[in-house]
């Protein structure tokens, strides 16, 4: 027989305004099986769970329902102080009376009433709860890194430097990401390759960083501690060992005019190739897809030229399986491409760019050697039109977000042609300048007073070509809608900041979510930014939401923390919420037919084949059995098991049953 | 039926099979299963339009299988039915021979259950006419002469589970009806229990069902019960484009489309 | 005689409808108190069985409620019940059970209003349609409460 103890929770006035406690307790003291019922005003308080505490030795309480605000708020605490007083934590439930009732209807006879019953489907559930242990499982301290960009270099140093192993994958053949493509830096106009290559290098140094270049995440299988990743590692067509970076190679290759990808196509490259002079590592890759010896069968210049034998035509792709225990996501972001502003000309006119063109433009080591000199004929534009939100903020295009950096780089731009460009004009088109952040503000202020840029504040509606001209037409909204006519040499679009392609199928593979804009999802929009809703996988920088540098290295670090905290223990604890496949005495064993239905519609393959052998070691019966440590506790399995053989502790059938029952039915 | 005859005599002869699942004259007018174990009995496998009752419902029974390897008689929806029971593991190739019949009434033997799937998904599962028309009846009336209709129909029914004994998917060795903690179904033969026995079952066999109407034809009553799944059958093609049963095992109800579609929630 | 008050059971999953309705409260936004909420992980472990267990206890309508598509805390429980709600649904109504009294919904943990407004719509027309007599009937439900509601 159930002694089930009940308190119910005044909090402060939160409940006892809208429904009379007393009588909830007195009416769930009447109830079957319950040995114990208050009221307090403060149950979460010390005294509050010191009566739980007392009644559940005083009484020797089998099971406890608190009835007082939202499980989500305070489950772990009253679970907790049931597990200080002796009894199994997953013996307490709690009745939702405050956001599920009192704050959500007027005080009266019908709220006490749904109070009541509220209180006695959950002491009507607790009959039926079992003790539960924690699952405990080993946890592989390593971590994975994908994406070697800022955020990704960030985490890894930081998990690196805490003392546990980071593996570093990148797609691209160098690790730096967008921020190795940018000019300066906003709002210190430091540059960027300068405070970003010495931490390349460390990367690349690290005793406890792995880093693989060229390589991309093929799948995952497993859970948090213990997840095994397959990676691919591109073929590079060279052999590392040998290779010593020379550059002989990329000055021979005869393929030479391949738009380079770090320089946004402004700049060209060869077939076999080094990003950019300070990639790590420093050593080329061959891209098979423009090699004439790959197209053509013939050429192998870099073969005969390299003074190491290093070239390999015949590497293949090779997949790695790697053991890790947590995972940073680190894929960055990317820009709208041509085709997505028609009535802006990109990519019909050659001087209509993309800010991260610019950045190439204006910085020293691009096609211009820092010089402003626009891509149709060389000439440094005299006139210079930056279009904000070109793209973003624009619900009709589909970005209804604001990309959140355009401002602030659109200033830094300005400014910077305006520091190259002895007596340019520079027009800004925006709708709203957001410098939210520390000397953000003041900097833009410098743009517009100390160099003399000129922000109209309005939306250009086209631009076209007239008499060698780009012609920008806008309106200043501030001057009555006046509409306004640029002749600009050159106009450079803030394009908005969107998710990198094939973000989808990644998170489809780690099983995380995403958002409309195929955003990877944070866990809880304010206090887990760095999560996901995947237990061991965690998000840093843009891949998350567009970010500027300082915010995508404190995520970055943030997230480093994370995995940490998981690595500082040799075991990590589980809530035990999870399905189970009913076994029973042989000839039986389980109720399971082994249709395997279960298998097809778990979203975490945590359901495998067990064979149940006799003593000859033959398969007598082959059932479902649920891995522990990979089911989160959905359920989806147990809702259309034709034999009702696998159930989900915490929420089992006889549970869920019971409480449609009790909630319909007084007595 | 030479050919069916002779060839089980030899499978039983060379042991290649233990026990061979055909039809036999039963009485009056009726056909019979037949389970053949010895070469000599071989003689009384008959096969004519009247062999409907689908075999398959017997090759996940212990007794049977406790036999050995077995081959069965098998027209097409008992092949169809094979499939579904071999994309959810409960036959395969080391324990069962299809001795197909096909709709021309020819024999062919199939190395194995690949070929069967090729075989079957030549044709598509069409409702007949007949049953199309009674589909259209019941979507025509209102919800409540369709409720009439239902609690009329299922009253009678006495819960005697011929229906399920004669489903080649109703192999699960505890039924749903049966578990009693918690008490899905209620007990009684009354407009409730049957009710929701009934709903349960179509949905149980939602996806899986392939429409041979065996749990019709055993129903003593005739209670129209396979219009339950004929039209899950006819909503399952409408909504998600149908389906075949496939040794693949991408089962209708335990897979999903991000994009399916529907008009009802808000 | 007092106006007819219906019994209304939510099934909602934990992580989206439940916070939902937690914001509801913490928003203070007022609703009607006819309904109960049981808390499930996720919409794929709503067993559809359980619905029609709510209607032999009486209950006039149900509110089935979970995570948007794509938003599923478990990725694709929502995915799965979605399926299986289009063809349960299709089944009841065509055994002639009244889907009108069972109302599916995506409430997100955002959605705090939605969720007052999803209850108070299911409120008003289940009280136009009145208790669920035909089940209560076939349930052999106490009579007074047939009568009285």
């Amino acid at each position: 027989m159930s002694k089930i103890g009940v308190f119910v929770c005044h909090c402060g006035e939160n409940i006892s305004a809208t429904v009379d406690c007393a009588r909830v307790a007195e009416t769930a003291g009447n109830y079957d099986g319950v040995a114990f019922s208050v009221d307090y005003k403060y149950m979460c308080s010390d005294p509050g769970q010191n009566l739980i505490k007392n009644a559940i030795k005083e009484q020797g309480l089998t099971g406890v329902v608190v009835a007082s605000c939202s499980p989500r708020m305070h489950e772990p605490t009253f679970r907790k102080a049931c597990a200080e007083a002796g009894l199994n934590p997953f013996m307490c439930e709690m009745a939702n009376l405050r956001e599920h009732c009192s704050w959500v209807h007027e005080k009266g006879e019908a709220t006490t009433e749904k109070a009541i019953d509220l209180v006695r489907i959950l002491v009507e559930k607790v009959k039926y709860n079992h003790s539960l242990n924690e699952i405990k499982v080993p946890v592989t301290k390593t971590a994975l890194v994908i994406g070697g960009g800022i955020a990704g270099i960030q985490a890894s140093l930081d998990i690196a430097n805490t003392g546990h192993k980071v593996i570093l994958i990148e797609k691209d053949p160098s690790i730096g990401g967008h921020m190795s493509q940018l000019s300066e830096t906003f709002p210190t106009l430091d540059c960027s390759q300068c405070i970003l290559t010495p931490r390349m290098v460390e990367v690349a140094q690290h005793p406890n960083i792995t880093l693989y270049t060229y390589a991309e995440l093929e799948s995952l299988e497993g859970f948090i501690g213990n997840f095994k990743a397959k990676i691919r590692r591109k073929s590079k067509s060279i052999d590392e060992k040998l290779c010593t970076g020379c550059g002989l190679c990329t000055t021979k290759c005869p393929v030479k005019k391949i738009p380079s990808e770090f320089n946004e196509g402004l700049g060209k490259r060869t077939a076999i190739y080094v990003p950019f002079p300070q990639a790590v590592p420093n050593k080329p890759v061959i891209d098979r897809a423009n090699c004439t010896y790959y197209i053509k069968g013939k050429c192998k210049v870099c073969e005969i030229v390299c003074p190491t034998g290093a070239i390999r035509f015949d590497q293949e792709d090779q997949i790695m399986e790697v053991e890790i225990g947590a995972i940073v996501i680190a894929t960055g972001f990317t820009v709208k491409q041509p085709d997505f502003f028609p009535e802006y000309g990109y990519g019909k006119f050659p001087d209509v760019i993309t800010g991260l063109q610019f950045e190439r433009l204006a910085s020293a080591s691009g096609p211009t050697l820092g010089e402003i000199r626009r891509p149709s004929d060389g000439k440094i534009p005299e006139k210079i039109v930056f279009l904000a939100c070109a793209g973003s903020r624009d619900p009709a295009k589909g970005i209804p977000y604001c990309s959140k950096i355009c401002c602030m780089y659109i200033a830094k731009h300005a400014m910077l042609y305006q520091h190259k460009v002895h007596g340019g004009k520079s027009y800004v088109f925006y709708m709203d300048i957001r410098a939210g952040g520390k000397q953000y503000e003041e900097f833009v202020r410098r743009a517009i007073e100390d160099d003399g840029v000129n922000y109209v504040r309005g939306r250009v509606s086209r631009i076209y070509e007239k008499n060698g001209k780009l012609i920008v037409a806008g309106v200043d909204t501030l001057l009555n809608a006046m509409p306004v006519e640029i002749d600009a040499d050159m106009v450079v679009l803030a394009t908005a900041g969107v998710a990198n392609e094939g973000a989808e199928e990644l998170a489809q593979k780690l099983h995380v979510s995403y958002d409309p804009y195929k955003f990877f999802a944070e866990a809880h929009p304010k206090l887990k930014p760095v999560e996901t809703n995947t237990a061991g996988i965690f998000l840093a920088g843009a891949c998350q939401a567009p970010r500027d540098i300082p915010e995508s290295v404190a995520m970055a670090s943030g997230a480093a923390v994370k995995v940490a905290a998981l690595f500082s223990k040799d075991e990590l604890t589980r809530e035990p919420i999870i399905a189970v496949v009913n076994r029973q005495a042989p000839p039986v064993y389980s109720s399971c037919v082994g249709c395997f239905l279960c298998v097809s519609a778990c979203p975490y393959q945590a359901i495998e084949k067990e064979e149940i052998k006799n003593r000859n070691g033959e398969v007598i019966k082959s059932i479902a059995k649920v891995n522990p440590g990979l089911c989160q506790g959905c359920g989806t399995c147990v809702a259309f098991c034709r034999t009702k053989s696998i159930d989900i502790q915490g929420y089992t059938n006889e549970q869920m049953y019971t409480e449609v029952m009790a909630l319909l039915n007084e007595y | 039926m030479v050919d069916l005859i002779k060839r089980t005599k030899e499978l039983l002869e060379t042991s290649e099979v233990k026990v061979v699942i055909g039809y036999e004259q039963g009485s009056g007018n009726k056909t019979r299963a037949l389970f053949v174990e010895k070469p000599e009995d071989a003689d009384k496998l008959i096969f004519d339009s009247r062999c409907v009752q689908n075999l398959a419902a017997y090759v996940t029974k212990k007794e049977i299988k406790e036999k050995g390897k077995m081959a069965i008689t098998a027209t097409l929806p008992v092949m169809r039915s094979i499939i579904q029971l071999a994309s959810e593991f409960q036959v395969n190739d080391s324990n069962l021979l299809v001795l197909g019949i096909t709709p021309e009434s020819k024999m062919i033997e199939f190395k194995n259950l690949v070929e069967v799937e090729a075989f079957v998904h030549q044709f598509q599962i069409e409702i007949d006419d007949r049953n199309k028309e009674m589909l259209d009846r019941l979507e025509k009336m209102t919800k409540a002469e369709r409720w009439k209709f239902w609690i009329d129909e299922l009253t009678p029914c006495f819960k005697c589970y011929a229906c399920r004994a004669a489903c080649p998917m109703c192999y699960c060795s505890r039924c749903t009806v049966d578990v009693n903690q918690p008490q899905w179904i209620p007990v009684s033969s009354d407009e409730l229990g049957n009710l929701e026995w009934h709903i349960m079952r179509a949905i149980h066999l939602t996806g899986r069902c392939i429409d041979c109407d065996a749990c019709y034809n055993a129903c003593p009553l005739a209670i129209p019960i396979n219009l339950l799944t004929k039209k899950m059958l006819v909503d399952a093609k409408e909504h998600f484009g149908g389906y075949q049963p496939s040794l693949k095992g991408d089962h209708l109800m335990s897979t999903y489309k991000p994009d399916d579609k529907e008009n009802f929630i808000q | 005689m007092a106006e007819f008050e219906p019994k209304i059971v939510a099934f909602v999953c934990n992580w989206c409808t439940y916070a939902g309705a937690d914001l509801t409260g913490t928003s203070r936004i007022k609703y009607a108190s006819n309904v109960r909420i049981i808390r499930f992980p996720c919409t794929g472990r709503i067993d559809y069985m359980l619905l029609l267990k709510a209607f032999d206890e009486g209950a006039d309508g149900i509110i089935v409620s979970g995570c948007h598509p794509n938003d599923c805390h478990y990725t694709s429980g929502n995915f799965h019940a979605r399926r299986r709600w289009i063809m349960f649904r299709s089944l009841c109504d065509f055994t002639g059970i009244d889907t009108d009294r069972i109302k599916f919904s995506w409430v997100s943990a955002a959605e705090g209003a939605k969720w007052a407004d999803i209850v108070n719509a299911t409120v008003a027309s289940i009280r136009e349609l009145g208790p669920y007599t035909d089940y209560k009937k076939i349930a052999k439900y106490p009579e007074k409460e047939v009568t009285h509601g």
